[in-house]
């Protein structure tokens, strides 16, 4: 209704009356004054012309059919025959059968009788048609993407749908097609090639949706749905998509994915059906080959899993589930280990699950940024701890948190650690913060001045799985760290690994030359302690001291570095 | 005069007429007026003595459409009827039809002095 009124008040529509007798003219043009403004012709020829000039100015035309010069038919059919004129809609004024039908067939949006219907009818006719017209001419302009030709996403699943409804007994397969690191074809070869890449693509899906009888979309700048009716195989379609790709693409690192939910469930609200789709085409992320997967058993309960955790965050941070867990970080520089700092870790101890690997919803909660509530409920249990520790032995034991990526974003970050450390009345050294390798190169100009604020304030930050990610040398000495913690898969090998020991020993040389010390994870056997201490690592923490342990057993670690230190000063006494 | 009451009088279907022009009289009047200034009664004539029989029936078909508009009843009707016989090219005698046709414009005319 609303959009009726607005067609109504806003715009005043032209209308074309093209009859070559005066008397028909003047009677149309009194009915069409009644809501719109009249334009004349006297035959097709002079019609044509004003249609050209005019041509967007034109809302419809009433086309007499027996005209000197050129007929109505002749100028039906240039008008249909010409994209930009097809629009406009013709009502035909006519009185012959013959002439209703032939009209209709070459495109004509009505007719009128002669002699004319009451003006009310006319009125609604033209309406009628105008309307249609304009609907056809919006739903045309959004429903398809501009560039490749497809479908956009909201249309697609709605003519989706539609398939369902009127196909109910068909079995369907949803398909997302991916291209990895798209960026890069932009990037390297410029945008208009990545423009033909796309339409490529999309040419040669069209020529498949044409054998399948299916639909497709583009949605977002390189992924691609498809709905199809079901296929028993995918190789030959994904052998089509993928020799175009690597005709146009030869050697950049940039592959094709295709996720497949086949016989999809019918229960699902399409857009989760395509979901699961994505599911399996983001599956093998890192690979640099083309490939294509599907959605099974597997990855829909890991899926049911991942809902199931996501859904009852919250609800275990209430319950306390999430219990915080202590490793020791030794120094090994003097004649013996000393007990320096810890690591504060999360442990989930699910009622029903039982033990929730970290390496399952550290990731899961990394991706939806709910990683950013668990990292604040440890950032307090740590310090709370740190504080606890400091009343009961007199002695400050530092413990170094995880700050996630999606933290450093968060302009409240600084506010948050800092109200943590002052309500334990803690210094700020005395709660150290982990920020991943990785996390500094995403955008490092950011990061850099996050971290320079956190280190005026008096935190002191570790450079956590260093070796993992790509961090530049050059970068390296840019970067405000304290320490450089390795990533634990190189200290695995040391021992049999000529090549792991020298990467180690030149990431010890980089510490040095940043003047920070090295922190070495994982460190399991005494063979590595030893190699490691010899190479001049200055700290270190793993199952050879101690696993992450409660904060009772901890207790009894601080214990024992008492008497340690106490022996030590009662020998120098 | 052309009044609608002399019209009415002539024969022709008036309030059918008026309908189509949203009741305007004035308007109507009009438009017969300028039915009455057209000349294609004589280009009728010319085309069915020379046997032009498609041109005829061009003529006659527009004449159609703008006296039925009008509901000038006399004379659509001949015109009617000889447009279905043109549009046939039927080989027939037209002068009695052409006659009546212009003895109703001719009549037509005549209210118009």
């Amino acid at each position: 209704m609303e959009k009726t009124a607005r067609r109504e008040q806003n715009i005043h529509r032209k209308i074309l009356i093209v009859d070559d007798e005066a008397v028909n003219r003047k009677l149309l043009g009194l009915i069409v004054s009644q809501g719109y403004e009249a334009i004349y012709a006297e035959n097709g020829a002079q019609a044509l012309q004003l249609i050209q000039e005019n041509q967007k100015l034109i809302s419809l035309v009433l086309l007499d059919l027996l005209m000197p010069e050129m007929n109505g038919y002749e100028l039906l059919e240039i008008m249909r025959a010409d994209p930009a004129l097809k629009r406009i809609p013709v009502i035909v004024l006519t009185s012959e059968k013959t002439a209703e039908v032939r009209s209709l067939q070459m495109g004509a949006a009505d007719f009128i009788p002669k002699p004319y219907d009451l003006p009310e009818v006319v009125l609604a006719r033209i309406h009628h048609s105008i309307q249609l017209a304009e609907d056809n001419i919006i739903i045309h302009e959004t429903e398809t993407d501009e560039l490749t030709g497809l479908y956009t996403k909201g249309f697609f699943y709605q003519y989706a749908r539609q398939f369902d409804r009127y196909c109910s007994d068909k079995d369907m397969d949803a398909l997302v097609l991916n291209i990895n690191r798209f960026h890069l074809i932009n990037e390297l070869n410029g945008r208009e090639y990545g423009n033909y890449v796309l339409c490529t693509i999309a040419d040669t899906i069209r020529e498949i949706l044409n054998q399948t009888n299916g639909l497709a979309c583009r949605c977002e700048a390189d992924n691609f749905f498809i709905y199809i009716p079901h296929q028993a195989e995918y190789q030959s379609i994904f052998e089509k998509i993928e020799s175009k790709f690597s005709e146009m693409l030869k050697e950049a690192p940039i592959s094709i994915r295709i996720g497949i939910y086949e016989n999809v469930d019918k229960m699902l609200d399409i857009e989760q059906r395509f979901d699961r789709a994505n599911l399996a085409c983001t599956k093998p992320k890192h690979s640099y080959s083309n490939a294509y997967s599907y959605y099974d058993t597997q990855m829909h309960e890991r899926e049911i899993f991942s809902e199931r955790l996501i859904s009852e965050m919250d609800s275990a941070l209430r319950e306390k589930q999430f219990c915080v867990v202590y490793q020791p970080k030794y120094e090994i520089k003097g004649e013996k280990p000393t007990l320096k700092s810890a690591e504060a870790l999360v442990r989930w101890f699910h009622p029903e699950l039982g033990m929730v690997s970290p390496g399952k919803f550290i990731p899961l909660f990394e991706e939806n940024g709910l990683v950013q509530k668990l990292d604040r409920y440890v950032w307090r249990e740590a310090a709370e701890q740190v504080r606890k520790w400091k009343e009961q032995y007199g002695i400050s034991i530092p413990v170094s948190v995880n700050v996630s990526r999606i933290d450093i974003y968060d302009p409240e970050l600084e506010n948050e650690l800092l109200d943590i450390v002052h309500s334990n009345h803690l210094e700020t050294s005395e709660l150290l913060l982990e920020i991943t390798e990785s996390a500094y190169t995403d955008n490092s100009e950011q990061i850099v001045q996050k971290v320079e604020q956190l280190r005026a304030d008096g935190f002191r930050i570790e450079m956590d799985d260093f070796g993992s990610g790509y961090s530049s040398l050059n970068m390296l000495t840019a970067l405000p760290i304290d320490a450089l913690k390795l990533d634990m898969r190189f200290i695995r090998n040391i021992c049999t690994s000529e090549k792991a020991l020298k990467m180690v020993e030149l990431m010890i040389e980089i510490a040095e030359f940043l003047n920070v010390p090295v922190i070495s994870e994982g460190v399991e056997t005494k063979e590595q302690y030893q190699l490691l201490k010899e190479i001049g690592c200055d700290i270190i923490q793993g199952y050879y001291f101690s696993k992450p342990v409660k904060p009772e057993e901890f207790s009894l670690l601080i214990e024992k570095e008492i008497a340690q230190r106490e022996e030590q000063e009662y020998a120098y006494n | 005069m052309l009044t609608i009451e002399s019209l009415k009088a002539y024969g022709a279907d008036v309030e059918d007429g008026l309908k189509r022009c949203m009741n305007f009289e004035s308007f109507y009047l009009e438009l017969v007026q300028t039915a009455i200034k057209d000349t294609k009664i004589e280009s009728l004539e010319t085309a069915i003595d020379s046997g032009n029989l498609n041109q005829a029936f061009e003529i006659a078909h527009a004449m159609k459409g703008m006296y039925t508009n009008l509901s000038l009843t006399p004379l659509s009707e001949p015109i009617i009827e000889i447009t279905e016989l043109l549009r046939n090219q039927t080989q027939t005698d037209y002068s009695a039809l052409l006659s009546e046709i212009k003895a109703q414009y001719q009549k037509l005319t005549e209210i118009d002095q």
